[in-house]
C-alpha cells in the first residue's frame, strides 16, 4: 500500500482466562481510508477496538495508532483518537452543547477552539437545532449523532466508531453513512459493524473477523472476487428459450461446470450453473447457446455478494465442513 | 489541572441536576437543625455551637455515602467509563476530578449549616474562630468520608452496594469503634495490656474524638494527620482499584 498506515496491529491477542477473545490478529489501516471491521456478534470486534482505544491493554502483541503504541504512549494515542463506543453512553442530565464543552475540556482544548468546534461538529452531525436540548430528551438517533460529534470534536486524525448505525431508523442510517463517507480523506476511520450493506456503501477496505481471528481482508470488490474464486458461492443463472433437457445436458457437459440445475422448464428454461465461471467460460456459454439455435435471454451471476461470503466464512459449521 | 477541574465541575453540577443532591441537602439540614435546637439553642445556654459540630459526623456518615455512591458506579454501569478512559486523561486526573467534585458538593452541604450560626449570632456572640476551626474539622473529616465513599464506588457498578458498603465503614468509624472502646474501658473493668492497646487503637480510629478538638477551637496535629492519612489511604486504594480494573 502506498499510503502510510495510520493504525497498525501486530499479533494482537486478548485472553479472558482461557478464552481467547482476540486471537493473534494483524492488520493495517491506511491513512485517510474508511475501513470496515466486520464480524458477527461476539467475534471480538469490540475487544479489538477497546485495545486500540487504550481502554484495555492487550494480553500480547502490539498496536500502534498514528505511530504511537497503545500501551506505552497511551495518552498520545488517546489525543489523536476520536472514539464512539457501542451505544454512545452519555451524561443524560447535561445539555448537548454543555456536554460537548465538557468533552472538549477533558481533551485540553481551549475555550475559543471548543466554541468554534462545537458549532462545526453540531452542523456536521445535524445537531444545530438540538444544541440547547437536555440529552435525556434526545431520541436514540440524535444521541448517536452526538456521540459522533463528540468523537469528531478535537478533529482527531483517527476515528474509531463502534457500530455507529445501530438503533437508527432507515433515514438516519443513510444520513450517518453519508456523514462517515464524507469523513474519508480527512480522517482515518475504523468502523465496526455487522451490517454488510453498510460496509459495501462506505468502506474502501474490509476486515472480516470471526471467533477472534481475521478471516479475510481487502476491498469489497476484492472480497467478492475471492468469493467467486472459491467457487462454492458463485453461481450463474441463465434464462434460455429452448428445450430444457437438451440445454441442461449441454451446459453440464461443458468443461469446468460442476453442476447444472434446472430451476424452471417452461417455454423459457432457467438454469443455474456452478463451477468455474470466469469471463472466458461465460463467453463460451453464450457462443454455444447461439450455435445451437437457442435464444439467450439473460445471464447473471448470483451469490457472489459479500453477504454470501460473510455467512460462508463466519459460519462455524461451514468452516468445519470445508 | 483544567481537565481535573472540568471533571470536578461536572460532578458537582451532576449532583445538583439529580434529586439525590437535594435530598442529601434537605436531610442534612433537618438533622443539623435538630442538633442545633436540642444541644445549642437552649434558654440561658451560652452561645457555643460546639456540640453541633462535635456530633455532626453522626449525620454525615449516613449522608455522604449517597453523595458518593454514583461517582464511579454509574460510570461503569452506563458505559461512560469507556468515554472517560479513552479521553486523554490519566487515572490520577480522573480520581482527583471525582474527589474534588464530591468535595465541592460536600462543602456546599456543610456550608448550608451556616444558617444556624447566623441564627445563633442574632441571639448571642459565638466565638467565630471556634466556628472557623470547626468548619476546618468538618472539611478534613469530609475528605476522609468522601474518599471512603469514592473507594467503594470504584469497586462496584451497583450504586446501592457502594452506598451500603461505605455506610457500614463509616458507621464503624463514626459509632462502632467508639462504642466498643467505651465498653472495653468501663464495663469490663479488667486491665490486660493488650485490651488497653486495642481500646486505644479503636479510640484513635474513631471519628468523634478527633472532632472534639476542632469543635472546641483546638487545632491538634494528631487530628489533622488522622483525617489526612485516612483520606490519603482510601484515595490510594481507589487508584489501585482503578488501575486494576484495566487488567480484567
Amino acid at each position: 500500500m502506498s499510503q502510510p498506515a495510520e493504525i497498525v496491529v501486530e499479533q494482537l491477542t486478548k485472553a479472558y482466562g482461557k478464552f481467547l477473545a482476540v486471537d493473534n490478529i494483524s492488520f493495517a489501516v491506511p491513512k485517510g481510508m474508511v475501513v470496515g471491521f466486520l464480524g458477527p456478534n461476539g467475534a471480538g470486534k469490540t475487544t479489538t477496538i477497546r485495545m486500540l482505544t487504550c481502554f484495555m491493554p492487550p494480553t500480547s502483541g502490539t498496536a500502534r495508532v498514528g505511530g504511537f503504541d497503545v500501551f506505552h504512549d497511551s495518552l498520545k494515542v488517546r489525543n489523536n483518537l476520536g472514539y464512539l463506543p457501542e451505544n454512545a453512553p452519555l451524561y443524560l442530565e447535561m445539555r448537548v452543547a454543555e456536554y460537548l464543552q465538557f468533552r472538549g475540556r477533558l481533551r485540553g482544548m481551549d475555550r475559543g477552539s471548543i466554541k468554534k468546534r462545537i458549532d462545526e461538529v453540531t452542523e456536521l452531525c445535524w445537531l444545530t437545532d438540538r444544541k440547547r436540548w437536555p440529552i435525556s430528551k434526545l431520541s436514540k438517533g440524535y444521541r448517536q449523532r452526538l456521540g459522533i460529534a463528540d468523537a469528531l470534536l478535537h478533529n482527531p486524525p483517527v476515528l474509531v466508531l463502534d457500530e455507529p448505525t445501530v438503533g437508527l431508523d432507515p433515514s438516519q442510517i443513510r444520513e450517518t453513512r453519508k456523514l462517515i463517507a464524507n469523513l474519508a480523506g480527512l480522517h482515518t476511520v475504523l468502523l465496526s459493524t455487522h451490517i454488510l450493506s453498510e460496509v459495501e456503501l462506505v468502506c474502501q477496505k474490509v476486515i472480516i473477523i470471526g471467533r477472534g481471528k481475521i478471516l479475510a481482508q481487502g476491498s469489497p470488490d476484492e472480497l467478492k472476487q475471492q468469493c467467486a474464486q472459491r467457487g462454492s458461492g458463485a453461481r450463474l443463472v441463465l434464462e434460455i428459450r429452448g428445450p430444457a433437457d437438451q440445454i441442461r445436458s449441454a451446459l453440464a457437459a461443458l468443461p469446468g461446470i460442476e453442476q447444472a440445475r434446472t430451476i424452471s422448464d417452461n417455454a423459457v428454461c432457467t438454469v443455474e450453473l456452478s463451477g468455474k465461471l470466469d469471463g472466458a467460460m461465460r463467453e463460451q456459454i453464450a457462443a454455444m447457446v447461439q450455435q445451437r439455435g437457442w435464444a439467450l435471454r439473460e445471464m447473471r451471476s448470483a451469490g457472489a455478494s459479500l453477504e454470501e461470503f460473510f455467512v460462508q466464512i463466519t459460519d462455524p459449521g461451514a468452516a468445519a465442513a470445508a | 489541572m483544567s481537565t481535573t477541574l472540568a471533571l470536578a465541575r461536572r460532578e458537582i453540577t451532576g449532583l445538583f441536576y439529580s434529586p439525590i443532591g437535594y435530598i442529601v441537602l434537605a436531610i442534612y439540614l433537618l438533622f443539623v437543625g435538630l442538633l442545633f435546637s436540642l444541644l445549642v439553642m437552649q434558654p440561658g445556654a451560652i452561645a457555643d455551637p460546639g456540640p453541633m459540630f462535635q456530633w455532626n459526623h453522626l449525620i454525615l456518615i449516613f449522608v455522604v455515602p449517597f453523595m458518593t455512591m454514583s461517582l464511579f458506579s454509574e460510570e461503569y454501569r452506563s458505559g461512560r467509563i469507556e468515554t472517560l478512559r479513552t479521553s486523554p486523561i490519566t487515572d490520577f486526573q480522573l480520581l482527583m476530578g471525582k474527589f474534588l467534585g464530591a468535595m465541592g458538593f460536600y462543602c456546599v452541604v456543610i456550608a448550608s449549616s451556616l444558617i444556624f450560626i447566623l441564627i445563633l449570632s442574632l441571639f448571642g456572640r459565638p466565638d467565630y474562630m471556634t466556628v472557623l476551626t470547626s468548619y476546618l474539622g468538618l472539611l478534613l473529616m469530609g475528605m476522609l468520608m468522601v474518599s471512603i465513599g469514592l473507594f467503594f464506588s470504584a469497586c462496584t457498578q451497583h450504586q446501592i452496594l457502594a452506598a451500603m458498603s461505605s455506610c457500614v465503614t463509616l458507621v464503624a468509624l463514626g459509632i462502632l469503634f467508639q462504642a466498643i472502646s467505651y465498653f472495653l474501658g468501663s464495663a469490663l473493668g479488667v486491665s490486660w495490656a493488650w485490651l488497653r492497646t486495642l481500646r486505644h487503637v479503636l479510640r484513635y480510629l474513631a471519628i468523634e474524638p478527633h472532632m472534639v478538638n476542632f469543635s472546641r477551637g483546638i487545632l491538634d496535629s494528631q487530628n489533622i494527620v488522622f483525617f489526612l492519612t485516612g483520606a490519603g489511604l482510601f484515595l490510594f486504594l481507589t487508584y489501585v482499584v482503578l488501575e486494576s480494573r484495566k487488567w480484567r
